[in-house]
């Protein structure tokens, strides 16, 4: 069985994953309690593992470093797992098709050439989000198989699908938006953990 | 035909059904039969048949007897036959439900193909190749579509045993052999797909009834590779780049729709398929003013030439540009095609903040210094100092200096940087990478993939970045920012607005004398915040700066009932104003 994080270094990573976060946000990532993780994010920054600014933590160079070695010491077993590694594979794979569907989401073909999508075919966008949720069904079982590993992972398997579902529903931003936890939000950070947990360089 | 059709609907062309009971795919392509349009033949199971199914779980008697009887009419239709090893009739099976939603079942082409089959297909268009293909595929496409289940790529050199092996293997369950009951399975997936998770979700939430059940229909594929004389393209009835009134398209001869889809081949215009099939573009011209009139909107059209004989596979209203979208929606309200506002409403507020966007002057980039170049990710110009750093980025930001974020790629690390540059620019990656994504997400021009050590190296220079073209340029270029009232198919749509919109929106020069809001000098957060616009606007006359001339704000003054907003330009929350109406009255 894998090894976990402790919570001092939990919430580190989580912060790793936002960069620029309130204790909200990481809480919402880690599953721990958002008091908890705002006495954490305190105690990291008087010891100057993080800075704080209008209410957002990040993290410093230190803690950066510090939390590479962790990396390694704890996630060593999931490196070395077969089964993880194949679900690892496996979402790399599905990876490359959500980012092609993303960015079918936001440019319209017009006539061969590639323009901004504006929204103003619905059919266009009802056919992209359904196709997101075909995706979703097929990213499932590999969800499954990380979380079945490493339990907090099947955080990110619910707020995509809160994601997808209020998408279906019509809002439109959740999607893509940067500016919320959307599909392709939740989805990128999902990516950035498991890069994370891997040891692995982003592959553009 | 004067059998009993309790359960199934050929599409003959003789009546128009009830959408309920076909579905509005089905009830499209019976349109089109209606106006005598050439679609390939096509029967559909009722929802009738499905809720019958999905009540006991098999399917209802004398279906079974119908499909048949359905095969039958389209082998007499197309002259091909279903399993034949001359001729082969396939098929393609696609869900229908009266109202669309997601979580249906997609379409599985080309069922009908076996070992038979494709030696036939290969023998009929010369090309062993391409029936192989087409094998493969329906084996991919069944996998994925009917057993729920992706195969890795299955490899074109492999036997359709092993892909059947291999298919079973990721499915855990055996594929039918027989075509026949492949068919069945194909249909009763179709069913099932009613009941899916998604499709339960999303009829629960918008309260749409469950025992609507979806149709299936089936038609005959039609190839466009089989001969000289074959070939498959599209059409728009007007151009969907300029809003010309004029039909353009593409033609690929020898062909199918995937060929040009994969751009493997380069299609011709279609002025060449004039030449080559001058009847078959002659009806196809027109098919699509036929249909631009009957459904009131540009057309985009699929169709395929089989062995010289046209068909239209698909008809919608077109996707296009907003410089087209202004000018087909002022051609049609003139020609009275259109009412006055039902043109307004062909046009979208971010169609028409695009057009009125900033751009580079004119003859502005030929002397400039290009100081890299990439993909263009995210159209859009803007001027700025580099800045490598994301928080140096915001921070510069806020101290009113527009600046260009500059990254080898981007991640989430990267967002807060990305929301407060001007532009974003990287050296690796292409038009699916993070930077590209979000920048769209954003908003922000963006070029993406300009080469190792190209743009960051240019921190603390002054450049502008030319998201259309992917240039960046030295220096801030000089750039103009379009009128409205200049451009006369604007001014015309800004006098229809005048008329309709339900907030009034004053340019500031033109602003009555009130007392005005100043969304820009509220000390509320985050005024795009839904929520937080209408604390904002509530109780007040008008209102200015901010996001008061987006979408949501302009949603947010029609709700708290100002008497007017000021801005410019006044046409994108006029248009929002509109378009923000209709969806209510819709509600």
């Amino acid at each position: 069985m894998a090894k976990f994080m402790d919570k001092k270094n939990l919430v580190l990573h989580g912060l790793a994953i936002k960069k620029h976060g309130t204790p909200a946000q990481v809480a919402a990532l880690t599953d721990l309690d958002e008091a908890e993780v705002q006495a954490l994010l305190k105690q990291a920054s008087e010891n100057g593992r993080a800075a704080e600014s209008n209410g957002k933590y990040m993290l410093t160079p230190t803690a950066q470093m510090a939390l590479k070695g962790e990396y390694s010491k704890v996630y060593g077993g999931l490196r070395a797992d077969e089964k993880f590694t194949h679900a690892y594979e496996s979402f790399e794979r599905i990876n490359l098709e959500l980012k092609d569907l993303i960015t079918r989401w936001q440019t319209l073909d017009v006539g061969g050439e590639q323009i901004s999508n504006d929204h103003s075919n619905p059919e266009h966008d009802a056919k992209i989000i359904d196709a997101l949720g075909e995706l979703h069904e097929r990213a499932e079982p590999i969800l499954d198989a990380l979380a079945a590993k490493l339990p907090r992972l099947s955080l990110y398997k619910a707020h995509l699908l809160a994601a997808l579902e209020k998408a279906e529903d019509g809002d439109r931003q959740w999607v893509s938006d940067a500016k919320c936890a959307s599909y392709h939000t939740v989805w990128f950070e999902l990516h950035e953990d498991l890069l994370r947990i891997t040891g692995q360089q982003r592959q553009e | 035909m004067q059998t009993d059709h309790k359960w199934t609907f050929l599409l003959e062309g003789a009546s128009l059904p009830d959408q309920a009971l076909i579905g509005g795919k089905a009830w499209s392509l019976a349109r089109m039969r209606v106006l005598g349009l050439p679609v390939p033949p096509a029967f559909v199971i009722t929802t009738r048949a499905c809720l019958a199914y999905l009540q006991k779980q098999t399917l209802p008697d004398g279906l079974q007897a119908e499909i048949d009887a359905g095969i039958a009419w389209l082998e007499q239709q197309t002259g091909r036959r279903f399993g034949a090893d001359a001729s082969p009739l396939l098929l393609s099976v696609r869900s229908g439900a009266a109202i669309s939603m997601p979580g249906m079942m997609d379409t599985v082409l080309n069922l009908g193909i076996d070992e038979t089959t494709e030696k036939a297909l290969a023998r009929e268009s010369g090309d062993a190749a391409f029936a192989r293909d087409t094998h493969r595929r329906f084996y991919q496409l069944y996998s994925q579509i009917v057993l729920k289940a992706t195969p890795p790529e299955l490899s074109q050199d492999a036997s359709p045993a092993q892909w059947r092996e291999r298919v079973d293997a990721v499915a855990a369950q055996s594929m039918p052999t027989n075509i026949k009951e492949q068919l069945l399975a194909a249909i009763c997936a179709v069913f099932d797909s009613w009941n899916t998770r998604r499709a339960r979700r999303y009829r629960k939430h918008n309260h749409i009834a469950d025992d609507l059940g979806t149709a299936v229909t089936i038609q005959a594929m039609v190839y466009g590779n089989m001969d000289a004389r074959s070939g498959t393209g599209v059409l728009f009835s007007r151009n969907p780049l300029t809003g010309e009134p004029v039909a353009y398209g593409e033609y690929l001869p020898r062909a199918q729709g995937e060929d040009v889809v994969s751009g493997k081949r380069t299609p011709q215009p279609l002025a060449a398929m004039q030449t080559s099939e001058p009847e078959a573009h002659a009806q196809l011209l027109d098919t699509a003013a036929l249909l631009e009139r009957e459904n009131g909107d540009v057309q985009d059209i699929e169709f395929t030439l089989q062995q010289g004989q046209l068909y239209l596979l698909q008809s919608r209203s077109a996707k296009r540009a907003p410089a087209a979208a202004v000018r087909i929606a002022v051609d049609m309200q003139q020609a009275g095609q259109l009412s006055e506002r039902e043109a307004l409403l062909r046009v979208t507020a971010s169609q028409a903040r695009s057009l009125l966007r900033p751009r580079l002057a004119a003859g502005a980039a030929e002397p400039a210094k290009q100081l890299a170049r990439g993909q263009g990710a995210c159209p859009g110009v803007a001027s700025g100092v580099v800045v490598t750093d994301p928080d140096e980025a915001e921070q510069q930001a806020k101290n009113g200096q527009p600046v260009i974020l500059a990254r080898a790629t981007t991640s989430p690390e990267d967002v807060h940087g990305m929301l407060a540059a001007a532009a974003v620019i990287t050296e690796q990656g292409g038009t699916t990478s993070h930077a590209a994504v979000v920048s769209r997400a954003l908003g922000r021009p963006c070029v993406v993939g300009c080469g190792a050590d190209s743009v960051t190296r240019l921190a603390g220079q002054s450049v502008t970045v030319d998201g259309d073209s992917g240039a960046i340029y030295a220096g801030a270029l000089k750039m103009v920012i379009p009128d409205e009232r200049e451009e006369p198919r604007l001014q015309t749509l800004l006098d229809l607005a005048e008329k309709y919109s339900p907030l009034k929106v004053f340019r500031p020069d033109a602003a009555p004398q009130a007392e005005v809001l100043d969304m820009d000098k509220s000390r509320v957060r985050s005024t795009e915040q839904p929520e937080n616009l209408a604390t904002l606007l509530a109780g007040q006359t008008a209102a200015k700066g901010g996001a008061i001339a987006s979408d949501e704000g302009v949603a947010a003054a029609l709700d708290a009932g100002l008497s007017f907003i000021i801005c410019e330009p006044v046409l994108p929350p006029q248009l929002a104003a509109i378009h923000a109406q209709d969806k209510s009255r819709e509600h």
